[in-house]
């Protein structure tokens, strides 16, 4: 028999048919169509028990009440508003809602590194472990304070409002150095104006959710202000009640500037210009709160200073014709009738007040122009218990024990701040960081062996970037406390990283430019993922190590010990109460009834995610020379104010570097709502809200006016040299009506160097565009505008 | 011819004898040996003894979270709280108590019922619609030892893991909508 | 079934947004890719390949300096009502995409999906994109994917679903809460995140509602309404620009 073609299709035949009555086909056929909807390679999350967890955000100065999902109580998914909290009811901003991306962000340090190459050569890190880190650093402190140059050590820490600047404090007082920096927010102004107007450094702070007149100048309130939560929440109160008008003064068409009721488009730096304009004509049609003035204001009226000389008042200032509203319409090139119309109205509204240095970036204003927004609500009888501007109150955390200084701490406190040891320093000298830096830069007094830098990113995220990096070169030491490989921590010698914001035990003290009391503690959602330590717990080890009285002046073992005594302190004081729930009303003067027993049960309530709040303090007696709210203002010597004018609020612009010439235009660096710049950069998820018109590739856009665009021969998408008196980049031209003729404008928070693909290299730091000004007054640095030119490439 | 005819013949019920050959090793390939082939077994952790937890009720362990979900197969923290130490001397209660509980891993179970990702199942409806478990899953209450898990080669899912066809037949026959996004996410 | 060929079931989602609240910050569209596990790149400046179901539309009123005036629309599936189909469910070859007439939810089933795009020409409000890449997270990120949510692969189409997990969900609760489940009600991770409580999601059809009410406002207008696809997702501004401007393609 042979084997032949017919037998092997009989066979086949037959095993076809067979098949077709077998189950073999139609399992493959359906299997294979479920294996195609499975592709191995596509992640599949961990299911499992999801629970809430929650928490306090960190990651800005807000405060916001956030929780967070679970999975099994070990891989967080998603971070949402709480409800429960009584600011923002639910809600909450985009770079909260992303805040896993910062957790889980491939550029997190897991690890102390240190550097073993040249500084910032990344593969020159080594991982240490902590005890190798914290012994370390902390012989370094005790080496150079042995050497009684204990002053020659500096810190910056960030600028959010928490119990690690007390601790901070706490330490440097100890260990002998007065040079502890907070990055600059635009809250310095506020505490600055503050302390000249009222003689006490307590930032002002708005009602926002009292009033019905909202004048802001130029304040970023839907950009990301200071609290985002916060600004938002009184965008829904006052859209929601419909009854209250906001009217932005400011050159840009921001998103602000749109969601107004009114936008005024002025000249860059010409905010205060107006603030002054309508003062003038508030008072030449008497529309003032005049009993208010009489009664709690000096220098209004013309004034005799301590030398016995007469003086002109505020009144006599304003009323001079160079502030009429026809007058100041040419400098601001805005119509005077409309500067009439704005003191119409706010003079009109009960309920009116001036707003400003509501974002939270680098001060825009000069100390003249703050103390010109604090006269229009003086001239509106704010500035009282009960009134819509305010003082920060303390928040009354338990105190910590007064610093025993050994005779190492003594002898270098006796060395001034450095900022403080310049030719030229300011008179009333508050947040020094950027003099500081211009110190180190241009030769000081004496160097600094040892920088920390807590929570902060200042190689990116200070104005004038140049200007730190010449002050690095000075540094011998840098040390980062950083969670992630940003620009600073590759600039270190040595990293301790912090646990994330998510992971750390933290506090909130207070809501930036907020009327009532805030205190939150912020519980970690989770374990920490890596093997980094909360920088609270890193100060107090290394406080063991320095020796001295350092270690006793900081008595606790564990940062959680420390914030529970914080909160046992408030306790104590039985003021204010925990919220817990939407629909309070923060902003009532009625006296708020605590609802805590002692310090255990409060801890226990934060701890949860509920806050403490209290009703907007009484305003404290003023502590100026005339006891009175000075509107001229007797803490600048005699000796530095060369006219009259310079104890009040006027006209005063610093000059900017370069000529008109050279430089035709002015470059203004804006913040918007879709781009973080600060401490952390752009989380992936925030990048897709970039519009395209920002940010096209690795291109960023600057936005010109259509008619300076058509003078410079520039058009829609083409590139162009961006040239200032700092620096230079190629950027994109976006050809926008919101820009206004003669000023381009740049979005802050992108060209990052350091971080990974998602965010680096795209786009032109902004920063590093910019000129810092200091201030003469305050000593701060002012960032308004810089000089710049655009040209085709 | 005859000659002929006889091969004609013979010819034909050889070809009768190949196509039952193939017609029958087919058969036996699709029906015995195909299914062998396909699933691999599996083994779990641990033997589970659902009778030996008989004196509990099925909901100390599979139970309705207030949210909705269902438990499913517990967690190792609720076999901690009887088995934080042994409470017998079979092989799954030291391999439950020395290498999970003591090293605080959670055990891999395979889950019999498992569906993928694309399939979003809450047991609350059907639950509420009075179906009984066993209508959908195996009757443990006399088990005491798990069954082979059998997983397929082709598509990683578990053999009892329940096709679509069967869920929309029984949701076509309740009157129970049967559009995509009350089963698929 | 009534004259818009719709099954009687007294539930239809839908989402009013109102853009006078609205401060453009993208926190509802953040919390959305969160929510949903959506997938980024490293560039997401070429939007035509960006994958967002809640998209903010810049919005200006076209003048000049200083009478110009932006504003942004968040915009995402309109979950059109029209009779009897919405655009893309009209359109799907395989079913892939359909309307659930119970609850008026546009669905959108990815392993059924062969990603032929037909859905994406035909959805007038580009609420759809498409998975040119397989989607890929940074490796620790994919601890923060959601079990709530599958992945996606390569060369489907996806868009905003109403969140019908959570829908799934709040069903479930009521069942076991013992309460009616078709009474269940929900809301979105985008009205959830919004920090001017800009967003109001809820039935449309309970005259009780603080959707319906709203949609039913003066402000109320819904975008490109003359094409008689009923979206389901209601806009509301006092500003007579914005209203006109729904009436144009989007860009």
């Amino acid at each position: 028999m042979k084997f032949g073609r017919r037998a092997f299709l009989q066979i086949a035949a037959g095993a076809v048919g067979g098949s077709l009555l077998s189950p073999l086909p139609w399992q493959l056929a359906g299997d294979s169509a479920r294996w195609s909807q499975n592709w191995s390679w596509r992640p599949s999350p961990e299911r499992g028990e999801i629970t809430k967890v929650p928490s306090i955000c960190t990651m800005c100065e807000g405060g916001c009440g956030i929780q967070a999902r679970l999975v099994n109580g070990n891989r967080a998914i998603l971070v949402e508003g709480n409800p429960a909290n009584p600011v923002t009811e639910g809600g909450i901003c985009p770079l909260g809602a992303a805040g896993l991306q910062f957790l889980y962000a491939p550029y997190r340090i897991s690890r102390p590194l240190k550097q073993t190459k040249g500084r910032g050569n990344i593969s020159g890190f080594q991982p240490i472990t902590w005890d190798e880190a914290l012994a370390e650093l902390g012989k370094k402190l005790a080496i150079v304070r042995g050497e009684s140059k204990a002053h020659t050590v500096a810190c910056i820490t960030s600028g959010r409002q928490s119990s690690m600047d007390d601790l901070w404090q706490q330490l440097f007082s100890a260990y002998g150095s007065q040079n502890l920096f907070k990055m600059p927010t635009q809250a310095d102004g506020l505490r600055s104006s503050a302390l000249l107007t009222t003689g006490i450094a307590s930032p002002y702070t708005f009602a926002l959710e009292n009033a019905t007149h909202v004048l802001s100048f130029g304040s970023n309130l839907l950009e990301g202000a200071a609290a985002p939560g916060r600004a938002f929440a009184a965008l829904r109160q006052w859209r929601q009640n419909g009854n209250v008008k906001l009217v932005q003064v400011e050159s840009r068409c921001s998103l602000t500037a749109s969601k107004a009721d009114q936008w005024l488009a002025v000249e860059p730096g010409a905010e205060a210009a107006i603030a002054l304009s309508i003062a003038h004509v508030m008072i030449a049609g008497n529309t003032y709160d005049a009993d208010f003035v009489k009664n709690n204001v000096f220098g209004f009226e013309d004034w005799t200073d301590s030398t016995g000389k007469r003086r002109q008042g505020f009144k006599t200032l304003v009323s001079s014709p160079t502030y009429s509203p026809e007058e100041i319409a040419k400098k601001a090139k805005v119509d005077a009738a409309a500067i009439r119309a704005l003191a119409k109205d706010f003079a009109a509204q009960k309920n009116a007040i001036a707003v400003w240095n509501l974002g939270h970036s680098d001060l825009a204003f000069n100390t003249y122009d703050e103390l010109a927004f604090v006269a229009l609500n003086v001239l509106k009888g704010n500035i009282k218990t009960g009134g819509l501007v305010n003082l920060t109150a303390d928040i009354p955390l338990g105190a910590l024990p007064a610093v025993e200084k050994d005779a190492l701490a003594e002898n270098a406190a006796q060395q001034k701040r450095l900022d403080l040891t310049r030719d030229k320093t300011a008179p009333v000298p508050q947040n020094g960081l950027y003099g500081f830096l211009d110190s180190l830069a241009h030769g000081s007094k004496y160097p600094i062996e040892v920088l920390m830098v807590h929570e902060a990113n200042p190689a990116y995220s200070l104005m004038e970037s140049r200007l730190f990096q010449a002050a690095l070169d000075k540094i011998k030491m840098l040390v980062s406390f950083s969670s992630f490989m940003d620009e600073t921590a590759c600039l270190a010698d040595l990293v301790l990283p912090n646990h994330t914001a998510l992971e750390r035990l933290d506090d909130v003290k207070g809501i930036p430019a907020a009327s009532f009391s805030y205190y939150a503690v912020s519980s970690p959602i989770l374990k920490p993922l890596g093997d980094t330590k909360n920088t609270g717990d890193a100060v107090l080890a290394l406080a063991g190590k320095i020796g001295g009285t350092v270690a006793s002046s900081v008595p606790w073992k564990t940062y959680e010990e420390f914030l529970k005594f914080r909160v046992k302190g408030l306790a104590e004081t039985q003021k204010g109460a925990v919220a817990d729930k939407a629909g309070i009303r923060l902003t009532s003067a009625e006296p708020v009834k605590p609802n805590f027993k002692d310090g255990d049960d409060l801890w226990k309530k934060l701890k949860a995610g509920a806050c403490w709040y209290d009703a907007p303090a009484e305003m404290p007696s003023f502590k100026t020379a005339s006891g009175k709210l000075e509107l001229a203002c007797q803490a600048i010597p005699v000796a530095a104010a060369a006219d009259d004018h310079m104890f009040l609020p006027h006209l005063f612009t610093i000059k900017l570097a370069g000529g008109e010439q050279d430089f035709p235009l002015l470059l203004v660096a804006h913040s918007t709502g879709y781009l973080t710049s600060g401490y952390l950069a752009n989380p992936p998820f925030m990048n897709k809200l970039i519009p395209d018109w920002t940010l096209k590739g690795n291109e960023e856009f600057v936005d010109v006016n259509p008619q300076t665009a058509q003078s410079l021969g520039l058009s829609q998408g083409q590139s162009a040299s961006l040239r200032t008196t700092q620096g230079e980049a190629t950027v994109r031209v976006n050809v926008t009506s919101a820009a206004r003729p003669g000023v381009v404008f740049l979005p802050k928070g992108l060209g990052h160097k350091a971080y990974d693909e998602y965010i680096q290299n795209k786009g032109t730091n902004a920063n590093s565009l910019m000129e810092v000004l200091l201030d003469p007054v305050s000593g701060m640095g002012t960032v308004w505008a810089t000089r710049a030119q655009l040209r085709r490439v | 011819m005859n000659e002929k005819k006889s091969e004609a013949s013979a010819s034909k019920a050889l070809g009768v004898v190949f196509f039952l050959a193939g017609f029958i090793g087919a058969l036996v390939l699709g029906w015995v040996v195909f299914p062998n082939l396909l699933y691999s077994q599996k083994a779990q952790p641990m033997n589970f003894s659902h009778v030996a937890h008989a004196d509990n009720d099925c909901e100390s362990c599979h139970t309705f979270r207030p949210d909705g979900t269902y438990t499913g197969v517990p967690r190792l923290d609720k076999c901690k709280e009887c088995h934080e130490t042994a409470q017998g001397t079979t092989e799954a209660e030291r391999i439950l108590v020395e290498e999970y509980v003591e090293k605080n891993r959670e055990p891999m179970w395979k889950n019999y019922a498992w569906q993928p990702d694309n399939v979003y199942f809450s047991h609350a409806p059907h639950k509420g619609q009075g179906l009984e478990c066993i209508r959908c899953h195996r009757d443990v209450t006399k088990e005491e030892k798990l069954p082979a898990y059998r997983e397929n080669l082709i598509t990683g899912y578990s053999i009892s893991t329940m096709k679509m066809t069967e869920c929309e037949e029984c949701h076509a026959q309740k009157g129970v909508s049967n559009n995509c996004e009350i089963c698929h996410k | 079934m009534s004259e818009k060929g719709h099954a009687q079931s007294g539930v239809r989602f839908g989402m009013v947004i109102d853009l006078d609240k609205c401060s453009g910050c993208g926190a509802c569209s953040v919390a959305c890719q969160a929510e949903n596990n959506i997938s980024f790149r490293p560039d997401e400046s070429e939007k035509l390949r960006s994958i967002t179901w809640m998209e903010i539309y810049q919005l200006t009123n076209g003048k000049d300096y200083p009478d110009f005036r932006q504003a942004f629309l968040p915009r995402p599936c309109m979950h059109c009502d029209s009779p009897h189909h919405s655009p893309c469910t009209f359109v799907c070859p395989v079913n892939a995409t359909t309307r659930d007439e119970n609850n008026g939810i546009v669905t959108h089933i990815y392993p059924r999906c062969i990603g032929c795009r037909y859905c994406m020409v035909a959805c007038p409000y580009h609420a759809r994109d498409f998975n040119w890449w397989d989607p890929s997270w940074p490796k620790p990120m994919e601890s923060m994917l959601s079990p709530e949510v599958s992945t996606r692969m390569r060369g489907v189409v996806e868009k905003c679903t109403f969140c019908h997990h959570r829908m799934l969900k709040a069903r479930s609760k009521a069942y076991v809460d013992g309460s009616d489940p078709n009474k269940a009600t929900y809301t979105t991770a985008c009205a959830d995140a919004c920090p001017t409580k800009a967003i109001t999601f809820g039935n449309l059809q309970d005259e009780k509602s603080e959707v319906a009410k709203l949609s039913k406002d003066p402000r109320a207008f819904r975008i490109l309404a003359k094409l008689q696809t009923e979206p389901k997702v209601y806009y509301l501004s006092k500003q007579d620009w914005i209203k006109k401007l729904s009436d144009n393609a989007l860009k």
